[in-house]
């Protein structure tokens, strides 16, 4: 027989089992569409990852009081106080070739009525091409670093998504409100005007991007810190000492000083990212494998139904490889077409998702899943299809051997 | 069609087969020849013997009915003409190619091209036409589609169901049916067409007329047929009559 009339065979058996037929197809684009959606959005949040902290210098590290997770949040045993003893001892660490303390708080700010809360920082402002060598600022920005008024505000502040105005420009004045719980547990609030005097272009990174700088000693005074400094950005002459200069504050403080590096976060970051995306690739694999179970269980039935066609066609002379490869055939038809509508479905689902997300989490400061839009490669499209495509052609491989292998006086004695 | 001839020879006017011409399977004018076939079956409540020793030989153009009670071992004996299933011992020749030397593979190349089938219950594939059902054969045995197309359609047209052609076979009659069955039986030319019992699911008009039909086909276009019946009526109507019993020939004899 030629290939043609055996793909005609097959296809006329598929199509005379519509209802069936569609839905193994869609056990297959069940699977396929999962692995394709995980796999691009696994790559886009891999690839948003590297962008932020590609903008990240690479010798710098954050020290805090504490064991710091790497999402940032502070540990609550925090015994060590870190002020200004500690950063002169830690600046004159070897290797070291600065130390930027910063204050960190939670505020609202009030431009023209307009609210944002926000996340401010304490620090000199010029020191922030510690941590971002390749910051830019908007035209007419100054650097005030001893002004305890002049506030510098992050790309997205400024001109937040979707906004056909800017929220402040350079010269505009800003009023900062800190609220915290006196120890009575009285709510009281520091109200204070900045003076914003510059404004970053985008960083790249996103935390960046939505900060808030001003004056550390006008952060001590508005966040109510007294001095102790919530993080330390600790320069290294170059990366290669990173890992040296981290030993020597372990050594120095233990447990109550936390260090950390971008490229450390980034990898922890991105460990979690894959293994997440492993984890539901696996469901998305195990979905692949009982849409081929159910090829199986179609194809056997088949076979069991169509028991005296195979018996007629092998009495006027068809070989046992044209009935193998006529049940293969129609295994491989439902792979193709589950692989491809499973890869489509897949490619369409990722986008949605992102744009859905991004509608529910517009506004909101800080990582969302519409940061990070799917990345489809090409090549991971490919493998999945072809291992979809595979994984129906195996399913078919026992009830198309089970039937070229049936006795023809056997099968046409079966009623 | 042609009408059958009931008034044809009685059975008390048969004369009984030679055995001479058994042994001579090599002649181009035999187109069946069986030598000393017997099938034993191995079941729980011991050996089954179901054809004995069984000899004939069958002439190109000939019409030959295998008749016999039930379980006497008359569709075994097609089975193994059909090459459906092996013997426990003997030969079968179709125009003198020992059909049981030959490779698995090369016996179904030989079902293609030598044996045409006609079973009782027309065995056709419902859920495609009757032109692709026709061509069935042609298309196993790897021939061009425009020609197995203009072949199926020369028989179809032959048997007079040429209009049918697009139809699906469940939507047909069951004289239609057996009609496509025959034609698909036909369509590679085969030396010998086995018809197993094949008026047996038809009213008897029905029948009368697929009988008609596979009588006009052997004395107008030469064709070598054997069918299986327990008709003894039909079984008189054909140019021969092998009777078979408890796997044994217990009588040969022409019509």
């Amino acid at each position: 027989m030629n290939p043609n009339d055996i793909f005609g065979l097959a296809y006329d058996a598929l199509v005379d089992r519509k209802v069936r037929t569609i839905l193994t197809v869609l056990m297959v684009v069940l699977g396929a569409s999962l692995v394709v959606v995980i796999n691009g959005l696994s790559a886009g949040q891999s690839a948003f990852l590297q962008q932020q902290f590609s903008s990240l210098a690479t010798n710098v590290i954050t020290a805090t009081s504490g064991q710091r997770s790497y999402y940032g949040g502070g540990s609550s045993q925090a015994s060590l106080i870190i002020n200004d003893i500690i950063v002169n001892k830690i600046k004159a660490l070897p290797f070291v070739s600065d130390v930027v303390p910063q204050y960190t708080g939670s505020v609202t700010i009030d431009s023209y009525g307009n609210v944002q809360r926000i996340s401010v920082t304490g620090m000199n402002p010029t020191k922030l091409t510690v941590q971002l060598p390749n910051l830019e600022f908007v035209d007419g920005s100054t650097l005030e670093p001893n002004d305890r008024s002049a506030a510098v505000v992050g790309d997205t502040i400024a001109n937040p998504a979707g906004a056909t105005t800017p929220f402040v420009t350079v010269g505009q004045t800003l009023k900062i409100t800190y609220s915290y719980s006196d120890p009575a547990g009285k709510q009281e609030q520091e109200v204070r005007n900045f003076l914003v005097t510059a404004i970053m272009k985008p960083s790249g990174n996103t935390r960046i991007d939505n900060s808030l700088v001003i004056n550390p000693d006008a952060a001590n005074q508005l966040l109510r810190k007294s001095g102790r400094y919530d993080s330390l950005l600790v320069q290294t002459i170059d990366d290669s000492y990173v890992n040296t200069v981290q030993d020597e504050i372990t050594s120095l403080y233990g447990k109550n000083i936390g260090t950390n590096t971008p490229q450390a976060t980034l990898k922890v970051r991105q460990q979690a990212t894959s293994g997440n995306a492993a984890f539901v690739e696996m469901i998305g694999i195990i979905a692949l494998v009982v849409g081929a179970v159910g090829i199986v269980t179609t194809l056997y039935n088949s076979v069991t139904e169509r028991i005296r066609e195979i018996g007629t066609m092998k009495a006027i002379g068809a070989q046992n490889s044209s009935i193998l490869a006529l049940f293969l055939v129609e295994a491989a038809l439902i792979g193709i077409m589950g692989a491809t509508l499973g890869v489509t479905i897949g490619i369409i689902s990722g986008y949605a998702m992102t744009g859905l997300s991004s509608q529910q989490g517009s506004g909101g400061p800080g990582f969302n899943i519409s940061s990070f839009p799917p990345i489809f490669l090409p090549q991971d499209l490919i493998k999945v299809w072809f291992l979809s495509v595979l994984l129906a052609i195996g399913a078919g491989i026992f009830p198309a051997w089970k039937a070229s292998k049936l006795s023809p006086m056997v099968a046409l004695r079966r009623e | 069609m042609l009408n059958r001839d009931k008034s044809g020879p009685k059975r008390n006017s048969a004369k009984v087969v030679n055995e001479s011409q058994v042994n001579d399977v090599s002649s181009n004018s035999i187109a069946l020849a069986v030598k000393n076939l017997s099938k034993i079956y191995d079941s729980v409540a011991g050996k089954v013997v179901a054809l004995q020793d069984i000899n004939f030989t069958v002439k190109k153009g000939e019409f030959v009915s295998i008749v016999g009670p039930s379980g006497s071992g008359k569709s075994t004996l097609l089975n193994m003409i059909g090459a459906l299933d092996r013997p426990t011992s003997g030969q079968v020749y179709i125009n003198g190619i020992d059909i049981f030397s030959l490779k698995d593979s090369e016996i179904a190349t030989m079902r293609n091209n030598l044996i045409g089938f006609i079973f009782q219950s027309f065995n056709l594939i419902n859920r495609t036409t009757v032109l692709k059902n026709v061509k069935l054969p042609s298309v196993i045995s790897g021939m061009s589609t425009s020609e197995a197309n203009m072949r199926a359609m020369k028989i179809l047209e032959a048997l007079g169901i040429a209009d049918k052609a697009t139809q699906k076979p469940v939507n047909l009659s069951g004289g239609q049916q057996q009609r496509v069955a025959i034609a698909r039986s036909l369509v590679n030319n085969p030396a010998i067409v086995l018809a197993d019992e094949p008026t047996g699911n038809l009213d008897t008009k029905t029948g009368e007329d697929v009988f008609d039909m596979l009588k006009t086909l052997s004395h107008k276009f030469k064709r070598t047929i054997i069918m299986v019946t327990h008709n003894p009526e039909l079984s008189e109507s054909t140019d021969r009559s092998i009777l078979i019993r408890d796997g044994r020939i217990e009588q040969d004899v022409i019509n």
